[in-house]
């Protein structure tokens, strides 16, 4: 009767440190993305700043790539509204995650009592 | 002392860790900061060698080779400056701009600088309680933790002994007051003591007791009942006129207006026999040695004959009754009997009830009852008298004492008076008999006295008590006879 109850537990365990693992993944990508963001504003804002006369680069792999100034303003506009919805999908997830992981911690709690109910009883019945 | 230690332990305990954890966060304060003042540094740099490259047009410069060699070279296009601007994307511009866009990296360098210092500051103010929490709950230090300790099982400090919360209206128990008692005998708790005494007497004397109580309590509702008669009476006067519209039944409107005037002195003359019949009643009742209450205005079903005036002979009781009801033949504005004041003289409350009659096709018609023939006839009104109509007449009379009786009766217990008249109305409207249909009418009078039910609800006046009335009184008159009686009843006695 323990026994089962511990592997159960032992199942339950896993579960809940798979769970967690995908918490932490979901927010280490939201905090990059955060970063990304950050970073496209200040490119947004330099950009605007520059003039026409400037020309612009994109760094492809090796290769520096000329590129059109509203070209690039575009571009970098897109990428940002890209990395927000990234974002928006980031947190859902965690969200999710985050969820299961307290029904996890729930039935984990609920086993261990069981457990100790159990291991409990054995001793009390011999 | 010991269980003080280990709390104090424990506190201990958990304030050295937050003490800890706060120095953690501080040096991971202290490493961003670090890390912000050199990109800052950087930039200075940066902004230096910018203002200075274009001075010349070319430099000779040793340019890196690879990770190990270097070579001799010439910086050319020293304007010409390809900037870094974020997430690999460059623009070529002229140090100016380069400067520019420098002097905007500061700033966000230097705001990203700033918070960090705060939160520094912050939890450097955070070690400093923590370190301070340490000290005073390892009672070290000039700060002391003030600390008191519950204790629940200790012994309390209250004079005397812990009381027991008895529920409200209920007895405390025989045991437990007979344990208090024992100890109580140097304590001062008066009130403890007088209900541990209480507590030790037998029920007998509870129940005696109690029912003492009780007629105390009638006597009070007796009393309350005067009062309330003295204003009813007042009502009924004012009232009338609308009663004798709504009895259609009843005497002819005319009569009954031509009668409102004279019976309003009548009532007044009333009024003082009617107290003094209660008063008598409420003698009569609390003689009775034995625990019962009764009701004054119940009629005794006994036939006792007694010759009250011209062709009536009423009952013992009927006769206090009736005073009662002459209220109600005020209310009802029945005066009928007016008509035939050449015929009947009324020198007593009871000639009244006697002209209480239909004057139709130039005979005295009693009034109808709604009471069916048999209950009639079992009915507490005596067959006595030797005229049908003046029987007829007792019986409305008794009928309508009843009614009334009752009436007055829930007047006292529930103390509304105003319910009186309304209720009166349509209940003398049926019938003179008996307004109430739903009476319980004994066959048997017991002439013997019977505990009867002791206190009758409120909420159920008319049928209750009826019964009451009727079971009720047996018990009373007869025993009670050689009793102060009233200067009327002395009057009435003395014209038989």
């Amino acid at each position: 009767m323990a026994e089962a109850i511990q592997k159960k537990l032992k199942a339950e365990v896993e579960k809940y440190a798979q769970t967690q693992k995908d918490v932490s993944k979901s927010v280490s990508a939201r905090q990059k993305l955060e970063t990304q963001m950050a970073e496209n504003n200040i490119v947004k804002e330099e950009l605007d700043l520059l003039e026409s006369s400037n020309t612009v680069f994109k760094l492809i792999g090796p290769v520096l790539v000329k590129q059109d100034l509203d070209e690039a303003k575009a571009t970098v506009a897109k990428r940002l509204e890209y990395i927000n919805g990234e974002i928006q999908r980031y947190e859902t997830l965690l969200k999710d995650y985050q969820k299961k992981s307290e029904q996890q911690r729930e039935v984990l709690t609920s086993l261990q009592q069981d457990l100790q109910k159990a291991q409990g009883l054995p001793p009390g019945k011999v | 002392m010991a269980g003080k230690g280990d709390t104090n332990m424990e506190h201990l305990g958990g304030v050295v860790r937050l003490r800890e954890e706060h120095q953690k966060v501080m040096e991971d304060c202290e490493s961003r900061i670090q890390h912000w003042k050199k990109i800052l540094a950087d930039y200075e740099a940066l902004d230096d060698r910018l203002r200075t490259l274009p001075d010349q047009l070319c430099y000779d410069i040793m340019v890196p080779f690879g990770p190990l060699a270097f070579m001799p070279g010439k910086l050319v296009h020293t304007n010409e400056v390809t900037v870094l601007l974020g997430d690999n994307w460059f623009a070529k511009c002229s140090t100016k701009q380069a400067q520019k866009i420098v002097e905007h990296r500061m700033k966000h360098v230097g705001n990203q600088l700033d918070d960090v210092t705060k939160t520094m500051k912050n939890f450097e103010a955070r070690v400093g309680f923590a370190k301070d929490l340490e000290s005073m709950s390892a009672n070290t230090g000039n700060y002391v933790d003030i600390r008191e300790e519950v204790g629940n099982n200790d012994s309390p400090v209250t004079k005397g002994k812990q009381r027991i919360a008895h529920k409200p209206n209920s007895k405390p128990k025989m045991d437990v007051m007979f344990d208090l008692k024992e100890e109580d005998e140097e304590d001062e708790g008066e009130s403890r003591d007088t209900g541990s005494r209480k507590g030790n007497m037998t029920e007998e004397e509870l129940w005696a007791r109690l029912d003492e109580l009780e007629r105390l309590e009638e006597l009070q509702d007796e009393q309350d009942r005067l009062s309330d008669n003295a204003d009813m009476n007042g009502e009924d006067t004012s009232s009338s006129s609308s009663e004798e519209e709504k009895e259609a039944d009843a005497a002819p409107p005319v009569n009954g207006l031509s009668l409102k005037p004279s019976w309003s002195s009548v009532p007044h003359s009333i009024q003082p026999l009617t107290d003094r019949k209660e008063e008598d009643y409420e003698e009569e009742e609390d003689g009775s040695c034995l625990p019962t209450i009764f009701f004054s205005h119940t009629v005794e079903p006994k036939k006792v004959r007694i010759n009250t005036g011209k062709n009536t002979t009423l009952k013992y009781s009927e006769r206090k009754e009736q005073k009662e009801h002459s209220k109600r033949k005020k209310k009802n504005g029945h005066s009928n009997g007016h008509s035939h004041h050449e015929l009947h003289k009324i020198t007593t409350p009871t000639d009244i009830y006697r002209l209480f009659v239909d004057v139709k096709n130039g005979e005295p018609i009693p009034r109808k009852s709604i009471l069916k023939s048999r209950s009639r006839e079992n009915s507490v009104c005596s067959d006595t008298s030797e005229s049908s109509a003046a029987d007829f007449e007792e019986r409305r009379m008794i009928g309508r004492s009843f009614s009334h009786d009752e009436m007055t009766h829930s007047d006292t217990s529930d103390g509304i008076t105003e319910e009186d008249s309304p209720t009166a109305m349509p209940l003398q409207t049926p019938s003179r008999f008996e307004a109430f249909s739903g009476t319980v009418v004994e066959k048997d009078p017991m002439p013997t006295a019977v505990p009867h039910l002791t206190i009758v609800p409120p909420a159920l006046p008319t049928i209750l008590e009826r019964k009451q009335e009727e079971v009720a009184p047996d018990v009373p008159p007869p025993e009670q006879a050689p009793k102060r009686v009233s200067k009327f009843k002395a009057a009435r006695l003395q014209q038989k």
